[in-house]
């Protein structure tokens, strides 16, 4: 049995314990699952795993999670990131769109009108103004297929018409498609835009499938957000029938109601909203209110304004005043001397019969109705005035005492608490007073008159008496007592006629009596009549005469400035004219000069260098035939004259200047110690004549240089051999530079204004006969004359002498003579 | 609403476009147009049970493999590939696009239409070589946009063989 056992099931045994072997252990059993793991997952239902997996995979992704967040992060990186970034970007959109929009309108009469709504919506502006100004309407919706660009659902508005949105569909993702692969781009997201004209197309991508909304108009950004939002839920709610997507469409029919909400998108301008007749009534109802209030505050202002007037006003005291239901009442207290209240009313633009007064009359105290009263009571005469200064009432003028008493009477009257009255300004004319007065006005005024002399005056039984001097030339006075108020008839006179020495009445009997010319006027100069102009010489004797006669206590008659206009007297004018001249001129002394017989005589000093006086006659229209001159020179002690013989006789050199300053003549400069001797004579010589030379600023010529060249020109010797009167060759080197030499010093000595002259002398050695020597001493020096004027020496420079043998430069002893004094020396000198 | 996508794929001048025409118009251009893109039409294929709308993707002539545009293919369910009958290159071409949408996107049903066959007389691909393709099971069609012949045909056939 065993045996049959074996043979028939010995294997099937061994591969059973193998099995249970494999489950019992765990380790095998791991790695026999763990081989066909994948494979069954693969196999198995994908619902069914994908349950049973769930919990498991929630549970390992939370632990992986909490221990270590980062991993995960990193896996979901690379999908998270361009959403982020997308969302970002479309939120700046937003943020630009809706900043670009506001500020569009922000100042235009839609933006005015979005203001308001906004105020009365409580939405911030810039919704209001996005609403308004992004009008669009989503056309279209498309819900395409990501992978094979197939159309999952369409969904179209009312009347919006399209192609066959199947081929629009795979145009789609064609274009996406197409994009992508020209322009290389990897990233996971499609075209976000497409726009043509006034149609966009905007597309949501999503996991599975791509929502496409065609929209007409100017989309808010935020549009974006709601159709992504439409995906996403289709995606969660069909996410299964997406996967599996393979063109039938059947299975996703709930899509559509989902695309509806996107195409029922909108925003469509619309006035409907805005209640206009609303608005329209309110404005009316506040401008009806408004213009009422106005009416009613503008009339209490009015009346306002009159109560305050009246209170102002003097002789009115306002008690009590009110405004009920539109009426005024006012009631107080009146002078019946003050305004009417009533009358004050036109004009204030209230209206009378809406005014309800009451007003008591009573006597104000106040100063202007006092002075009213008074002026009723007392009616003062017209040369009284009343008036007020500082509350007080001034009675000022002139009055009859009658008047002034019943005045006084009415002061005393005046109640405790009325103002003063004060009449003490006014004067008390009786007639006899105001008369009086008159007379006395009248003989002041005859007092100050000219050539009248009052001597008495009275007045008695309301008569005037005067009595007087009056010079017939004065003024009358009778004729003066017109307008003094005094009656002629009562005026009596007695006038006795004399000569009054006053100037005027001197001025008008002179006037009378000598007839003056034209060419003569009289006046009165600081009470002497002084007579001026020319005039013949037979009027100044008649003026003369009467300048005699003119009695002692008269004023002075002065005569001397009336020129004689006769031929003989002009002549005579221009002769002194002409000697005036001659005495202002310098170098021209006039000793004695007379008129005789029509002719002039005339004589004096001249200086030679002065003008001529001949030649000054031109001009003078002095007849020069009737002149005779007797002129002796002299020299004048002028500086000007004295500069100019100086000049002439001292010859000063160049750097030398004269002048004068204040008289004295004064020498500056530098000059050769010769000539400044000359200038110190010449300076005593004239200091006896009073003139003064200054010769203290002179100095010097200062010569060093000249020195220098001298000495080197006086060391030279021209030297010769024994009985030769020529140089020998040797010596014609010294004698080059010697020529240089005295022309250079020559030239420089000119230049300081002194003249050099150099000597020649020729010495001979003492062998020979004397007159040998002599002779031949002066041929030498005559030679070196010839040879230096050879080289450009003026002769007239070089003076010869011949010395012979009597100044030997070193003694001689011997026979032969010594060459050293066989020589010309020379010197210089300066003059 | 049943749809799928298919892929028309085939050499430059091939036909394609004219083929698509065709089916879907029924009419035909001697002017040859060339296609730049893609160009999409839709035909209503009525089968036997069903309906179903073929959306047609006429991607443009390459006979260069490397300028095809292998996107284009993604989520479609049928290809048809085409072929010029006088030119037997096009062969070639065609059959590498095949293998190139394949191995991006994997096995999917196709026809093979042998396009032109009008032009007998400049034919240039063999009946052993069509017979050959036929053994492995291919569908093979020779079309002719201009008269029409088999083109009904073949894309029918495809039809039922994307919707099985
Ligand atoms: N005779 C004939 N000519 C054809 C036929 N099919 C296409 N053609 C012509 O071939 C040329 C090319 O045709 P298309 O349909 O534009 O070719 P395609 O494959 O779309 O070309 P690409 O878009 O450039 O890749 C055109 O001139 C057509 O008239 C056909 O069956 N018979
Ligand atoms: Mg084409």
């Amino acid at each position: 049995m065993e045996t049959l056992r074996q043979l028939l099931v010995s294997r099937e045994i061994s591969e059973l314990s193998r099995v249970t072997h494999l489950l019992d252990e765990p380790e095998q059993l791991a790695a026999a699952v763990g081989g066909v793991l994948s494979s069954a997952a693969a196999r198995a239902p994908h619902t069914q795993l994908g349950e049973a997996l769930a919990p498991a995979v929630e549970r390992a992704v939370q632990r992986s999670i909490q221990k270590s967040p980062r991993t995960l992060t990193d896996i979901l990186y690379p999908v998270f990131l361009p959403a982020i970034r997308k969302s970002i970007g479309e939120k700046i959109d937003q943020t630009f769109q809706s900043l670009n929009e506001t500020l569009r309108h922000i100042f235009t009469w839609h933006g005015l009108k979005w203001r308001f709504e906004s105020w009365r919506t409580g939405a911030s502006f810039s919704e209001v103004v996005l609403k308004h100004s992004l009008i669009y309407r989503v056309e279209h919706a498309f819900l395409i297929n990501r992978n094979s660009g197939l159309l999952i659902a369409h969904v179209t508005a009312d009347n919006a018409t399209s192609e066959d949105p199947q081929l629009i569909s795979s145009m789609l993702s064609a274009i996406q498609d197409f994009v992508k692969d020209s322009f290389n781009e990897k990233e996971q997201s499609g075209l976000d835009t497409i726009r043509f004209g006034d149609l966009r197309l905007w597309s949501e991508v999503g996991p599975f499938a791509t929502l496409v909304a065609v929209i007409r108009g100017n989309p808010p950004e935020d549009l974006h957000e709601i159709i992504r939002d439409v995906l996403l839920r289709i995606h969660e709610e069909c996410s299964q029938a997406l996967v599996e997507f393979d063109g039938d469409s059947s299975q996703l029919a709930g899509v559509e109601a989902q695309l509806q909400t996107c195409v029922e998108l909108k925003q469509e301008e619309s006035n409907q909203g805005f209640p206009w007749l609303v608005v329209a009534l309110a404005l009316l109802l506040l401008i009806l209110a408004g213009g009422w209030f106005f009416l009613s505050w503008q009339s209490g202002q009015r009346w306002q304004a009159y109560v305050s007037r009246l209170e102002t006003q003097p002789g009115i005291i306002v008690a009590e005043q009110k405004i009920r239901d539109g009426q005024f009442y006012i009631a107080g207290l009146r002078d019946p001397l003050g305004a009417d209240p009533q009358s004050l009313l036109s004009g204030t633009q209230v209206d009378p019969d809406r005014v309800h007064s009451q007003w008591q009359f009573y006597q104000s105290l106040e100063p202007e109705f006092v002075l009213k009263r008074l002026t009723a009571s007392l009616a003062p005469p017209v040369s009284v005035r009343l008036s007020i200064v500082n509350d007080r009432i001034v009675a000022e003028g002139e009055a009859p005492n009658t008047w002034i008493d019943r005045a006084r009477a009415a002061a005393r009257q005046l109640s405790a608490g009325g103002p003063l009255f004060d009449i003490s300004r006014v004067r008390d004319v009786s007639p006899e007073v105001r008369e009086a007065e008159h007379w006395q006005a009248y003989v002041s005024r005859l007092e100050t008159q000219p050539g009248i002399i009052v001597a008495e005056q009275k007045i008695r039984d309301g008569q005037f008496y005067i009595v007087g001097l009056r010079d017939p030339l004065g003024a009358d006075p009778q004729s003066l007592l017109p307008g003094t108020q005094i009656d002629p008839a009562r005026v009596h006179s007695q006038w006795q006629f004399y000569q009054s020495l006053e100037p005027e009445f001197v001025l008008k009997r002179l006037t009378a009596l000598l007839y003056p010319l034209n060419s003569v006027r009289l006046s009165i100069v600081q009470g002497r009549i002084v007579a001026e102009g020319e005039a013949p010489d037979t009027w100044i004797d008649r003026a003369r005469a009467a300048a005699r006669q003119l009695s002692a206590g008269g004023p002075e008659f002065d005569i001397s400035k009336v020129l004689d206009v006769s031929p003989e007297a002009r002549a005579a004018e221009h002769w002194q004219y002409y000697v005036s001249r001659l005495e202002a001129q310098p170098g021209i002394i006039v000793a004695q000069q007379t008129e005789r017989g029509g002719d002039f005589y005339i004589s004096g000093l001249r200086d030679p260098l002065a003008v001529d006086p001949k030649a000054l006659l031109s001009g003078t229209e002095v007849d020069p035939a009737r002149v005779h001159s007797q002129w002796q020179f002299y020299q004048s002690l002028d500086p000007k004259f004295v500069v100019k013989r100086l000049t002439a006789s001292l010859t000063p050199p160049k750097s030398v200047q004269l002048s004068i300053v204040q008289g004295r003549i004064v020498v500056v400069g530098e000059a050769p110690a010769a000539w400044i001797n000359r200038a110190q004579a010449a300076a005593e010589q004239l200091s006896a004549d009073g003139v003064v030379l200054d010769v203290s600023q002179l100095h010097e010529l200062n010569l060093a240089e000249l020195n220098y060249l001298r000495e080197a020109i006086q060391a030279t010797d021209i030297f010769f051999y024994s009985g030769k009167v020529v140089p020998g060759p040797e010596q014609l080197p010294v004698l080059d530079r010697l020529a240089d030499q005295i022309k250079e010093f020559a030239q420089n000595a000119r230049k300081s204004g002194v003249t050099a002259r150099f000597m020649l002398t020729g010495h001979s050695d003492a062998t020979g006969r004397e007159t040998a020597n002599a002779s031949i001493s002066a041929a030498r020096a005559e030679t070196v004359r010839a040879l230096l004027n050879k080289r450009g020496v003026a002769p007239e420079l070089l003076l010869v002498r011949g010395a012979g043998t009597f100044e030997p430069l070193v003694p001689e002893n011997s026979q032969t003579g010594s060459s050293t004094n066989r020589r010309v020396s020379i010197t210089v000198n300066l003059d | 609403m049943l749809q799928k996508k298919i892929c028309m794929l085939g050499g430059f001048a091939v036909g394609k476009t004219s083929l698509v025409r065709r089916f879907v118009q029924s009419i035909f251009s001697e002017t040859y147009l060339t296609t730049v893109g893609v160009k999409i039409d839709k035909k209503n294929v009525a089968l036997q049970d069903k309906t179903v709308d073929l959306i047609l993707w006429d991607l443009a002539g390459e006979d260069d493999i490397g300028s095809f545009r292998v996107s284009y293919v993604r989520g479609a369910t049928g290809l048809v590939l085409v072929v010029d009958g006088t030119r037997a290159a096009t062969l070639a071409v065609a059959l590498t696009l095949r293998e190139r949408a394949e191995a991006e996107f994997g096995a999917m049903p196709f026809v093979l239409l042998i396009n032109k066959s009008d032009l007998a007389d400049r034919w240039a691909i063999s009946d052993s070589e069509i017979n050959e393709l036929r053994q492995r099971g291919w569908q093979i069609y020779l079309t002719s946009a201009l008269s029409g012949e088999h083109v009904d045909d073949a894309f029918r056939q495809l039809a039922l063989m994307v919707t099985k």
